[in-house]
C-alpha cells in the first residue's frame, strides 16, 4: 500500500541531475506533443475523481451523477454528524501522536543500531521488514490476534499502538542510510573534546541527520493518515478513523462523505503547498542573506520542540473545547457507547439525546448480527446494543446481558405496541426493549414483475430464469436461509439438517444460475433508482424505497416470512448503565421514535408514532405496517448447531456466487 | 561508542511484542483446532487442508493473483511512458510533475476509491463519455473492470515514481556515447535506457503487485458484495464468520506466497543486473 512513500522521499532527495555534464542534449524538445498529451491525460486520470468529489459535495440533491444546484447542505450534515467529525479528530490526533512517538523512537533506535553488533543490526532490519514486506492485511490480523489473545480491549490506545508499530520501521528506513554516511569517528571526536553522551547525541549526531528525521516523520504522518486496513482490525469500541468511517458508510449514497473528503483534500493541499513554499521562501531569504546558511541546520532542532508544543496545545485545546461545552445537564461530560446496525437512526435522534442529557454518544455500526456478536464476545464494551431477536436470545443464553430495571421503564414500555412485547426470545422483556420491528419480504419493480407471478411463485421467484441478473439477495445468513426454507415449505426454525442442506442447495442453485448481486444497505438506494427488478429486503427499507419511487412494491409471500424485532439491550460489561437506561427511555418516547421511524422507514414500536406515520408519511405503503397474526410468519429462535451450520454454508454460498460467471 | 548501543534495547523488546509476536500468533492459530485456547490446544493441519482441497477457495486465490497481475501489467504499460516523459523534462517541470502525481496519494485512499463509485455508477460521467464515443458497454460499477480501474488508480503512482527515480538517476552522457557510436534513438533506448531503468521497474512491480493481491476494500467498494478476492475471504473469516484458525491459515498462505514471489523477483533482478 504505502511503499511508494519511502521511495518518494528518496526520489525527492535525489541529487539534482549530474552537474558538470552537458545535460539533456537528447531531451525531447519542450512541448513534444505526444508527451504533453500523455501527461495531460495522466493528470486528468488522477485529478478527475477528486474534482468530481469536490463538485458533488456542493450538490443540492442526493444524486451522485447529476448536479442539480449549489448548496452547502452536505457540509451541514457533516458538521452535525458526530461520527464524521469524530473520525476526523481521531485520524488527525492518531497521525500526529504516532508521528511524534515513532519519529523519536525510530531516531533513537536507528542511532543505537548504527553502533550495534551485526547480529542485532540484522535482527532489527529483518523484523522491520515484516510490516513493510508483508501484505498489510496480514500485519493487521497479527495485531488483532495479539490484542485479543492478551485481552487488551481494542479502542483508541490499540489503534495508536498499531500505528506506532508500523510507522517506526519507515522512520528508521529513512534515517539509517543517512547515519551510514556519517563519519564513525564523529561521536568519538565530540566526546574527546569533552561533550557528554547526551550532548554528542543532540548537538552532533541529530543535527547531522536532521533532514532524514524530518522526511521520516513525513512518511510516518502520511502512512498513519492514510491507513485503513491495520486500523480497521486494531480498533474497537466505536473509535473510527476517516478510512473506517468511509468504509462503513459507503453503502448508501451519502454526499456528506464527499463533503468531508473535500475538507481532507483542502487540508492536504494546503499542507503540501506550505511544505513546498516554505523551503522556497527560505531559499530566497538565504540568497539575500548568504551569511546564515551555515547556522540554519543548528538552529532548527531548537525551534522544532516549540512547533511541536504549539501543535499539542492546539490539539489539547480542541479537545478542551469539546469537553468545555458541558453544562449542568444530568449526564454532562459522560459518554454513551452504542452499537447498532448501519443507517438506523433519524437525523436528530442522537443530537437530541445529547442535548437532553449533555452526554456524548459514540455510535458504532455493524453490518450483521453475527459481526456484532464477534466484537461483543471478544470483550468490546458498549452500553447499549441493538441486535435482533435471535441474537438477543443467544446473548441471554450465554449470560452476556443484564436485566433491566423495569421500574424505571414502566411509562416507556406502556407506549409500545403489544405485538412487539413478550416475544419468545425474551418473555416478559426482562432484558430488551423494542427499537424497530418488521418483516422480510420481496421488493419488486411493478413495471417488470406482476403481482400474479409473485402470488404464484412466492420466494421461488428468485429461481425464475426470467429475472436472471435482475435480482438482489441480502447479505445475511439468517434471512437468506429463511427465504430458502420458506420457499421449500419448511419452518425457518427447523433443526433438521437435511432440510437445512436442501436450503443450502437451493441457495447454491440461486447464486449459480441467477447471477444475483449480494448486498446489504446498497439495496436501498439502488432499488429506489429502480436498478433491478427484485430483491429480498427488510420491510423498513422497502417502505423507504416505496416512498422514494412509486413503481416499487413490497410483497410478503404466502409461505410466510420472518417477523423480526430489533431491540435495545444492555450488556454485562456496560460502563454506564444509568445513561443506557436514560437512552432506552428516550428512544421509546414520541419525538425520538417519530424522528427515527419517519427518517429511516422502519416501523416504530411506539403505538402513536406507528399509527400516525402509517396514515401520513407512509400512507398506502404496505411495507410500513407489519403483517401480524399470520400463522406462517415466524420469529427466529436461536440454536447453536444450526447457527454454526448455516454460518459455514452461507460463507460458501457467497464464495460460490463470486465464482459463478 | 558502546554506550549508544544501549539505545536499541527498548526497541528490541517493543519489536518482539509488536512485530514478531503477531506473526507467531498467526502461525500458531493456523495450526490449532477451532475453539482451542492458547493454553490448551491440539495441533492440526485441517485449516490448510480445508483451503487446498476446496475448489472455490483456489479459484478465488487464482482470481486474486490474476487481477493483481493485470493491474501490474497495466500499471507498467501506462507507468513507463509516463515516467519516461517526466524524466525527459527539465528539472523544474520534473519536480512539479512529481508533486502533481504524489499529491493525490496523500489524500486518503478510501476517499479516492469512494470517488469512483459516483464516476462509474449508471448515468455517471464515465458512462456518458462511453456513450458519446459509441463504445458499447454494460454496467460499469460492481464489475471486475471497476475493481481493475480502482486498483490502477490507487497503485499507478507507485510504478511511475519508481521508474522515474531510476530514469532520473541515469547518467545522460551514456546516451551521448551511444549516439556517438552510431546508435539510433530506439537502439539507444533499448540497449541503454531500458536496462538501466530495470531496477525501478522491478521495485515498481513489487510495490504494485503486493498491495493488489491483498486488497480488500477496493473490491468491496467497486466490485460489490459478491466479488471476492482473497483479502475479502480473510476479512469475512475474521469479521463475520469468526473462524480465526481458518482465517489465520489463509493469511499464512498469502504471506508465504508473497514471500516466495518476492524472492523470485529479487533473484531475477539480481540476475538481470549482472548481465
Amino acid at each position: 500500500m504505502n511503499f511508494g512513500n519511502m521511495n518518494r522521499e528518496t526520489s525527492r532527495r535525489r541529487p539534482a541531475g549530474t552537474p558538470g555534464h552537458p545535460r539533456n542534449l537528447r531531451r525531447t524538445p519542450k512541448g513534444s506533443l505526444p508527451g504533453n498529451i500523455l501527461m495531460a491525460l495522466t493528470l486528468l486520470f488522477f485529478y478527475l475523481p477528486i474534482l468530481f468529489m469536490v463538485v458533488f459535495s456542493f450538490n443540492s440533491s442526493k444524486s451522485l451523477t447529476s448536479f442539480t444546484g449549489f448548496s452547502l447542505r452536505w457540509y451541514e450534515t457533516m458538521l452535525k454528524s458526530h461520527g464524521m467529525m469524530e473520525s476526523l479528530y481521531v485520524t488527525i490526533i492518531v497521525a500526529v501522536v504516532a508521528t511524534v512517538i515513532s519519529t523519536i523512537a525510530g531516531t533513537i533506535t536507528a542511532i543505537g543500531m548504527s553502533y550495534s553488533r551485526k547480529l542485532i543490526r540484522r535482527y532489527i532490519t529483518q523484523v522491520n521488514d515484516l510490516p513493510m514486506m508483508n501484505p498489510e492485511i496480514v500485519t493487521a490480523i497479527g495485531l488483532m490476534l495479539l490484542f485479543i489473545t492478551f485481552n487488551v480491549e481494542r479502542g483508541f490506545m490499540t489503534l495508536l499502538l498499531a500505528h506506532i508499530a508500523f510507522c517506526i520501521p519507515y522512520v528508521m528506513l529513512s534515517i539509517t542510510p543517512r547515519l551510514r554516511q556519517l563519519d564513525p569517528n564523529l561521536a568519538d571526536a565530540a566526546m574527546d573534546l569533552g561533550a557528554t553522551p547526551w550532548q554528542t547525541l543532540t548537538k552532533v549526531i541529530v543535527p547531522q541527520i536532521w533532514p532524514a528525521i524530518l522526511s521520516g516523520a513525513l512518511v510516518a504522518f502520511t502512512m498513519s493518515f492514510d491507513d485503513f486496513i491495520i486500523s480497521y482490525f486494531s480498533t474497537g469500541g466505536g473509535v473510527k478513523n476517516l478510512s473506517i468511517m468511509v468504509y462503513t458508510m459507503s453503502k448508501r449514497v451519502n454526499p456528506s462523505i464527499n463533503a468531508i473528503s473535500t475538507l481532507v483534500v483542502l487540508f492536504i493541499t494546503l499542507g503540501v503547498v506550505l511544505m513546498n513554499v516554505v523551503p522556497w521562501l527560505r531559499e530566497k531569504y538565504q540568497k539575500r542573506h548568504p551569511k546564515i546558511t551555515e547556522g540554519e541546520f543548528r538552529k532548527r532542532p531548537r525551534r522544532w520542540p516549540w512547533i511541536l508544543l504549539a501543535a499539542l496545545v492546539v490539539l489539547a485545546s480542541m479537545f478542551g473545547l469539546r469537553k468545555g461545552l458541558v453544562s449542568d445537564r444530568p449526564y454532562a461530560g459522560q459518554t454513551l457507547h452504542i452499537y447498532l446496525p448501519g443507517e438506523y437512526v433519524g437525523e436528530n435522534f442522537i443530537s437530541g439525546f445529547e442535548e437532553l442529557t449533555g452526554a456524548t454518544v459514540v455510535a458504532d455500526n455493524f453490518d450483521s448480527n453475527e459481526q456484532m456478536y464477534i466484537k461483543v464476545a471478544n470483550g468490546d464494551s458498549y452500553d447499549v446494543l441493538i441486535p435482533s431477536d435471535y441474537m438477543i436470545e443467544r446473548l441471554i443464553q450465554e449470560d452476556r446481558l443484564q436485566k433491566l430495571d423495569k421500574t424505571k421503564l414502566e411509562t416507556a414500555m406502556s407506549l409500545l405496541v403489544d405485538d412487539t412485547l413478550n416475544l419468545n426470545y425474551d418473555p416478559g422483556n426482562e432484558y430488551s426493549v423494542p427499537y424497530f420491528w418488521g418483516s422480510v419480504g420481496i421488493v419488486y419493480d411493478k413495471t417488470k414483475v406482476s403481482e400474479a407471478d409473485l402470488e404464484k411463485e412466492g420466494f421461488s421467484i428468485f429461481l425464475d430464469p426470467r429475472y436472471k441478473g435482475d435480482i438482489y439477495l441480502y447479505d445475511s445468513e439468517r434471512d437468506s436461509f429463511m427465504m430458502a426454507l420458506k420457499a421449500l415449505g419448511y419452518s425457518m426454525n427447523t433443526k433438521d439438517e437435511s432440510q437445512i442442506n436442501e436450503a443450502y442447495n437451493w441457495l447454491l442453485e440461486c447464486v449459480r444460475t441467477m447471477d444475483p448481486e449480494i448486498v446489504t444497505d446498497e439495496i436501498i438506494d439502488n432499488m429506489a433508482q429502480g436498478r433491478k427488478a427484485l430483491g429480498l429486503i427488510y420491510s423498513g427499507d422497502a417502505a423507504y424505497v416505496m416512498a422514494e419511487n412509486d413503481n416499487m412494491g413490497y410483497y410478503l409471500p404466502k409461505e410466510g416470512s420472518n417477523l423480526w424485532c430489533d431491540a435495545m439491550v444492555i450488556p454485562k460489561n456496560a460502563r454506564n448503565v444509568d445513561l443506557a437506561m436514560a437512552f432506552i427511555d428516550y428512544t421509546c418516547q414520541y419525538e425520538a421514535a417519530y424522528d427515527n421511524s419517519s427518517y429511516v422507514g422502519y416501523t416504530s414500536p411506539n403505538r402513536e408514532v406507528m399509527e400516525e406515520l402509517s396514515e401520513t408519511d407512509f400512507a398506502g405503503i404496505n411495507a410500513y405496517l407489519p403483517r401480524t397474526g399470520y400463522d406462517k410468519d415466524e420469529v427466529f429462535e436461536f440454536d447453536e448447531n444450526v447457527r454454526r451450520l448455516i454460518a459455514d454454508q452461507f460463507s460458501r454460498v457467497k464464495i460460490a456466487a463470486s465464482n459463478a460467471d | 561508542m558502546k554506550r549508544f548501543r544501549q539505545l536499541v534495547i527498548p526497541y528490541l523488546a517493543w519489536s518482539l511484542v509488536m512485530l514478531l509476536l503477531p506473526m507467531v500468533l498467526i502461525a500458531f492459530y493456523s495450526f490449532i483446532k477451532a475453539g482451542n485456547s492458547i493454553v490448551h490446544f491440539q495441533l492440526t493441519l485441517d485449516n490448510y487442508l480445508r483451503f487446498f482441497t476446496d475448489r472455490d477457495f483456489l479459484i478465488i486465490l487464482w482470481r486474486s493473483l490474476a487481477i493483481a497481475l493485470k493491474t501490474t501489467g497495466i500499471c507498467l504499460l501506462l507507468g513507463y511512458p509516463i515516467a519516461y516523459v517526466i524524466s525527459r523534462s527539465s528539472e523544474k517541470v520534473q519536480q512539479r510533475l512529481i508533486l502533481a502525481i504524489t499529491l493525490p496519494m496523500w489524500i486518503n485512499m478510501l476517499v479516492r476509491t469512494y470517488a469512483w463509485i459516483g464516476l462509474l455508477s449508471a448515468g455517471g460521467p464515465v458512462e456518458w463519455v462511453l456513450n458519446l464515443l459509441h463504445i458499447p458497454h454494460g454496467e460499469l460499477l460492481y464489475t471486475e473492470t471497476a475493481v481493475l480501474i480502482g486498483m490502477v488508480y490507487n497503485f499507478l503512482p507507485f510504478m511511475i515514481l519508481q521508474i522515474q527515480t531510476s530514469l532520473a538517476k541515469m547518467d545522460r552522457s551514456l546516451l551521448e556515447a551511444a549516439s556517438d557510436l552510431g546508435a539510433n534513438g530506439w537502439q539507444a533506448f533499448r540497449k541503454v535506457t531500458l536496462p538501466l531503468s530495470l531496477p525501478g521497474v522491478v521495485s515498481g512491480i513489487t510495490l504494485v503487485f503486493l498491495p493488489a493481491v491483498s486488497a480488500f476494500f477496493i473490491p468491496k467498494l467497486l466490485g460489490g458484495g459478491q466479488y471476492f478476492l482473497i483479502g475479502n475471504v480473510i476479512e469475512n473469516q475474521f469479521i463475520t464468520v469468526g473462524e480465526w484458525n481458518f482465517g489465520s491459515a489463509i493469511s499464512m498462505i498469502m504471506a508465504v506466497l508473497m514471500m516466495l514471489l518476492m524472492m523470485l523477483v529479487r533473484r531475477l533482478d539480481a540476475r538481470g543486473g549482472r548481465k
